[in-house]
């Protein structure tokens, strides 16, 4: 006995077809509209060439000069992790559905949640800096709200998905609401929060890198003004250090991460 | 037409001696250790009726056990008792304070909840801290919040903590995490959590479902001589004909959240099981199956 055909194969073709034509058409239409060409690529690749002539070989003995500023990096990101991390553990709690006491609290929290995260971290730089002035200071504020942001939604739904069980126990033992929260939800969420920490603070430092850019403190300043007075070979050893240590940073978080779930 | 007799066609039929109903003797009386239901019902969204106006009287100190099929509206009676499920009508009082109906009167709740402790099938530990922590959780309603926010226990509540351990035996396991421990030892932890509460009634929510027939035997003991020695109001549901016949002192049978026997353990008859469960009794109503010969 042969296998029959299965059912609906031709419409399943069309349908396969249609949508490789969708996704060809719309990425066509993009192109065109940012007028990418790729004869200009091929132009420009002596002028890449001398860039890169430019940045070789590297000026290490400019690396030395890195060390403060990379520490400031590293404080910008420790502040606004730590900061936006607990600011982030009663969003969450008031953002997880079965435990928000009331829905409208529920409500408000979420939407603002929404809103933290829909504005980039960029968007906070240049507003606390404009408020705050420039500086590494507006740099962990912006970085502190931006901690809220992806910490807050990534934990609350790891409240959503507790055992409620736990809950119903410490509430039958005449807890309150809080105690409710600290021994029925936190013990269960834990793990995971302090993971999220850890992650965030890799976010962070590589955050923190661009955010410098805009004058926010830390490397990205001094990789900015390098850049601005075309010094390549300059930036070529703050972007080696830069690559090097946010590998370190990663490895290293991600090692302890791994260690707690 | 007879109105009265038609009305009276409309009660459940209960059976068994309403003499049961009496404060065993030689037990200390506990204040609030009483439970009354008038008229009292619970139907959940969607239309389910977990509890049909059930009017029911436990005096203080009893050892009650409640029998009845998978939804007969066993956990919903016990649940009613701490206010984990509101009645949608009638009352329910326990010692002179009435639980209160609605989403209201969280502070008269807890003030209840606090001295009725509660024990559950799947036991309910914190997995990942000790099970003196545990224990103390029993004790959450009576240490202002600032304290058992930070974990900051008084003495006192440790001492009461770690009694209760002793009480059910497993003191050496205080500091051992609750993840570590058996079924059988995490159930006595639940029921030192419970005691730590220094209860009037406990309501043990089906203690034994998940335990083995000798664990489940040590538990129902430990319940018993809890009962005994303290005085404690206990209602245990139990699934299991056997052990609800051995350990209960009387028996409430529910069937679709109806009150249809209510009597002594000694009187309680395979018909009267009958008419609880709608069939006759077989081999998965009972803890252990009878004996086999062996040849």
């Amino acid at each position: 006995m042969s296998l029959p055909q299965r059912p609906g194969a031709a419409a399943r073709r069309l349908r396969l077809v249609t949508i490789v034509a969708a996704v060809v058409a719309i990425t066509w239409w993009a192109a065109r509209g940012i007028e990418m060409s790729l004869g200009q690529l091929v132009r420009n690749i002596p002028q890449a060439r001398r860039l890169l002539n430019d940045s070789w070989p590297p000026d290490w003995s400019f690396l030395s000069r890195l060390l403060d500023p990379f520490l400031e990096t590293v404080q910008i990101a420790i502040l606004g992790s730590t900061v936006g991390v607990l600011v982030a553990l009663p969003v969450a709690v008031l953002a997880a559905r079965p435990i928000a006491p009331r829905r409208w609290i529920y409500l408000i929290d979420r939407n603002f949640m929404n809103i933290l995260r829909t504005l980039p971290d960029l968007f906070w730089a240049m507003l606390f800096a404009s408020a705050v002035g420039f500086g590494p200071f507006a740099g962990a504020i912006a970085l502190s709200v931006f901690s809220v942001a992806v910490v807050s939604k990534l934990l609350s739904e790891s409240i959503e998905s507790i055992d409620l069980r736990l809950l119903e126990a410490v509430e039958a033992s005449g807890g309150t609401w809080f105690e409710r929260v600290r021994y029925g939800v936190m013990p269960q969420v834990l793990p995971q929060y302090v993971s999220y920490a850890l992650y965030m603070f890799e976010l962070n430092i590589r955050a923190s890198v661009v955010l410098g850019l805009v004058g926010a403190g830390g490397i990205g300043v001094v990789l900015n003004v390098q850049l601005r007075t075309f010094n390549y070979s300059r930036v070529a050893v703050i972007l080696i250090a830069i690559f090097a240590f946010v590998l370190i940073i990663e490895r290293v978080s991600e090692a302890a991460r791994r260690r707690l779930v | 037409m007879s109105g009265p007799d038609l009305n009276s066609q409309d009660q459940p039929e209960i059976s068994g001696s309403a003499a049961a109903a009496l404060p065993p003797e030689g037990r200390p009386v506990l204040d609030g250790s009483s439970i009354e239901f008038r008229d009292a019902s619970v139907t959940y969204k969607g239309g389910v009726h977990a509890m049909r106006s059930l009017n029911l009287t436990i005096e203080p100190g009893e050892f009650v056990v409640i029998v009845g099929l998978s939804g007969a509206g066993k956990s919903t009676l016990l649940r009613a008792v701490n206010g984990l499920v509101r009645l949608t009508a009638g009352s329910v009082t326990v010692g002179s304070t009435q639980i209160p109906s609605g989403s209201g009167g969280t502070r008269e709740l807890r003030k209840v909840r606090s001295r009725v402790g509660m024990i559950f099938q799947d036991y309910r530990l914190i997995q990942r801290i000790s099970v003196i922590e545990n224990v103390l959780l029993g004790r959450l309603s009576q240490v202002p919040t600032w304290r058992t926010m930070a974990g900051l226990w008084p003495q006192r509540d440790k001492a009461i903590a770690y009694e209760a351990l002793q009480r059910v035996g497993i003191e050496e396991k205080a500091w051992v995490r609750a993840s570590n421990l058996s079924g059988g030892q995490q159930q006595r932890v639940g029921i030192a959590r419970a005691l730590a509460q220094q209860p009037a009634i406990i309501l043990a929510d089906e203690p034994v479902a998940s335990l083995d027939p000798v664990t489940s035997r040590q538990v129902m003991e430990d319940l018993v001589r809890i009962n005994r020695e303290l005085g404690i109001t206990t209602l245990v549901n139990l699934h299991f004909l056997d052990l609800a016949k051995e350990y209960g002192e009387r028996i409430i049978g529910l069937q679709a959240g109806e009150l249809v026997f209510d009597g002594s353990a000694d009187t309680v008859t395979d018909d009267d099981f009958h008419r609880i469960y709608g069939r006759a009794p077989n081999q998965d109503d009972v803890l252990e199956a009878p004996p086999v010969a062996l040849s």
